[in-house]
């Protein structure tokens, strides 16, 4: 069926597998392919600016769509001419970042966006130099410009309440402006990208693609594995590695192991957030096994530094898997304690129940992914859905909720957490015998691949354009915050302030894995358009 | 330096969660600093110490430079995590300044603000453990285990001798956390 919309487009097909299509589309039927595909039930997951005028196409924009109903991703290539390409957020509103950040840091200009506004680069960064452009070197650093802040006008009886860049209840800085009338919130506006590092600018410059794996665990420190996992997965797309089996069960079970850990940190920092502190200190209390678990299995506590393209670099051994089982007898004890506790307790339930409410119609719209998705009954899953490691051969539930509150993605994590413990041990007792790292292969030129896994919060692409040779012509990288944020000022509209900190957290935000990418805009979410935001009151 | 109680604000610069959940961790009940007096504070005005993490990105950069002001003197810094340290991977990156201290550069130039004491804690993420170990470092309670003294074996080359030199030189340079590294030639084996 999607090809069908392609070839009725007059799209070339450029690649037709079991994992994508990809396809280069007129200019003139772009926005059509792009909303016939978003309404036959693909959600845009992202868009790619390149540079490619060293292989003689000009700048280049590749959007991403994921197709549940075909188990594929569907990329269109839309080649600009003139510096121009029509833009798609008038049909898709989640392209709109996607297409800012392309403008901001390729200079490809979108006909008819809405907002063409500065996203990503600071605002002291001068006009017309473009970082991921070939000719711009990683470590450039042009001197600044002058900077005037856009003039906020007050609205009579709206308070404007500032969380951030440095707030007790955020560990990164960001900042949330909440606007209140009385204790209710009416709107809010979020300014992101303080954690922009100019990663993939050094990983196309500097790096090599048995190194890109180690910068890209440094994306996020909870959730570095899954990240470091989907760049290996588009590599080995990209160049049809064949990965031996027993890497695929080890990476399966860091994965899981991964989950357990985030998700206990999440666990914690909401009690903390609902005023339940003992919550938060016995769950980091248990949490603290894990870590030792990671430091058992990879020889770091944070940042594993496990894979290679094509497997990973140390074994598990039967000692190990001893020792893991014989820790997890003792903490899946401790953690379904401290969790039924929990759940039995009134004060905290009435604290989450009915707060922050996304009906499933807007989260598809956004495009939200993860618990957040799984808690307003979108039966999302990247495991699932685009089988990936050793996840097609397991066994595990994915639990759905419909209700779309803050308890339901706290119920939707509490049982995640407990068909992490069953994945790991299903795989460990399946572990098949084997190499563990396949070094047997060359690197196409100009291939392009997709990586997808299921992060603890969500879908995580990885994009890449291979070089030949051992270097990456482009890379990257999306996490799953940048869908989440949109949802969170529809979350907010009509709560009280008091609930606005557990709300922001119920999506498990992690800005740093967003930030040197793009997150997609809310109707209500803008940055530095506080004007137009203040107009739509 | 501080006897008594240490207050500490967090300050993260761009940091990529992993040195902050650290931080976290060494206040939960396996670690539990608290017992030697520390505390996470909200505001930098509270504030003794400053956890320093991240490379300092440029949009950062301004805040950053506030929030350090308004912690009062006298204070120290620990800089938490390579990047902190010396802007880790990413130190020569367009987005990023690079470390505390490119940061002291900029507010000694630009503010005239004399760098504080800082403690350097490399690692990514530093265990807990090392950290404890800065803070204790901080409250007067242990020394500092890293000497400022690098030991080489004797060598005849004269040219050699100089290559050694030339690689010291440079050693000094880029590591700059360490500062007034001095050579010896007497084994090392003097304690």
């Amino acid at each position: 069926m999607i090809i069908e919309i392609l070839k009725g487009n007059d799209a070339k097909i450029l690649r037709h597998d079991e994992k994508v299509i990809l396809a280069l589309v007129p200019n003139d039927k772009l926005r059509t392919t792009a909303e016939l595909l978003f309404k036959a039930g693909c959600y845009y997951a992202t868009g790619v600016g390149v540079d490619e005028r060293l292989l003689g196409v000009g700048f280049s924009m590749y959007h991403i769509f994921n197709c549940e109903s075909e188990k594929r991703y569907v990329i269109l290539k839309a080649v600009a001419s003139n510096l121009k390409i029509p833009s798609i957020t008038p049909v898709i509103s989640g392209a709109n970042w996607a297409e800012r950040e392309a403008m901001d840091m390729i200079g490809i200009l979108f006909d008819e966006h809405p907002e063409p506004l500065r996203l990503i680069l600071p605002d002291d960064w001068p006009e017309g130099i473009y970082p991921l452009r070939k000719e711009f070197h990683y470590n450039e650093r042009p001197p600044k410009v002058e900077f005037k802040p856009p003039k906020r006008e007050k609205k009579p009886g709206i308070m404007e309440v500032p969380v951030g860049p440095y707030h007790p209840t955020l560990h990164e800085p960001e900042v949330f402006e909440l606007h209140v009338k009385g204790e209710e919130i009416v709107g809010a506006v979020y300014r992101g990208f303080h954690v922009h590092r100019g990663m993939e600018k050094l990983a196309e410059e500097r790096m090599t693609i048995n190194q890109i794996p180690f910068l890209a665990e440094r994306i996020c420190g909870i959730c570095g594995y899954t990240h470091n996992c989907a760049y290996a997965q588009a590599v080995e797309d990209a160049a049809k590695i064949e990965v031996p089996e027993r890497a695929l069960y080890i990476r399966t079970i860091l994965l899981e192991l991964e989950r357990l850990h985030s998700h206990l940190l999440w666990f914690g920092v909401a009690f903390h957030l609902l005023g339940f502190d003992s919550g938060f200190m016995h769950t980091w209390r248990i949490r603290e096994a894990f870590m030792d678990l990671a430091e058992l299995l990879t020889g770091n506590r944070k940042t594993y530094g496990m894979n290679l393209i094509g497997g990973v670099r140390r074994d598990i051994d039967e000692e190990k898997k001893k020792k893991v089982l014989e820790i997890f007898e003792k903490t899946k004890k401790e953690t379904k304690e401290v969790l039924d506790n929990a759940v039995g307790m009134k004060e905290l339930i009435s604290r989450m129940k009915g707060i922050g409410i996304l009906p499933k119609k807007e989260g598809r719209e956004i495009g939200v992914v993860g618990p957040v998705a799984r808690a307003s009954g979108i039966d999302t899953d990247v495991r699932r859905d685009h089988p990936y490691a050793a996840y097609g051969d397991l066994d595990f539930k994915v639990p759905v909720y419909k209700e779309g509150d803050v308890l339901a993605r706290f119920l939707v994590r509490y049982e995640e957490t407990f068909e992490s413990f069953w994945i790991i041990e299903q795989a460990l007792d399946q572990l098949p015998p084997g190499d563990i790292l396949n070094e047997d292969y060359e690197l196409p030129e100009y291939a392009v691949g997709i990586g997808a896994t299921e992060a603890p919060r969500g879908e995580d692409v990885h994009f890449v354009i291979t070089e030949g040779g051992n270097k990456v012509y482009r890379w990257r990288p999306r996490a799953p915050t940048y869908n989440n944020l949109p949802a969170v000022p529809i979350m907010l509209m009509g709560e009280k302030l008091a609930d606005a900190p557990i709300i922001i957290a119920s999506i498990d935000p992690c800005f740093s894995c967003t930030d040197h990418m793009v997150i997609v805009d809310g109707e209500k979410v803008c940055r530095c358009s506080l004007d137009d935001y203040l107009g739509r009151l | 330096m501080f006897e008594k109680s240490l207050w500490v604000f967090h300050l993260n610069s761009g940091s990529c969660n992993g040195c902050d959940i650290e931080i976290l961790n060494i206040f939960a009940p396996k670690q539990d600093v608290e017992r030697f007096g520390i505390k996470l504070v909200g505001s930098p005005r509270h504030a003794d110490a400053i956890a320093f993490t991240g490379p300092v990105t440029r949009e950062c950069l301004p805040k950053v430079i506030e929030a350090f002001k308004a912690v009062p003197e006298p204070k120290i810094v620990l800089a938490i995590g390579s990047c902190a340290c010396g802007g880790g991977i990413w130190y020569d990156t367009y987005a990023v300044i690079g470390g505390v201290k490119e940061l002291y550069k900029i507010l000694k130039e630009e503010y005239g603000i004399e760098p504080p004491t800082t403690i350097y804690i490399p690692g990514c993420p530093p265990k807990p453990e090392a950290i404890i170990y800065a803070v204790a470092m901080a409250r007067g309670l242990v020394k500092q285990k890293q000497k400022r003294e690098i030991y080489i074996e004797e060598l005849d080359e004269k040219t050699e001798r100089d290559i050694v030199e030339i690689l010291f030189g440079e050693a000094k340079e880029t590591r700059h956390f360490v500062p007034n590294i001095t050579v010896k030639t007497d084994g090392g084996e003097d304690e």
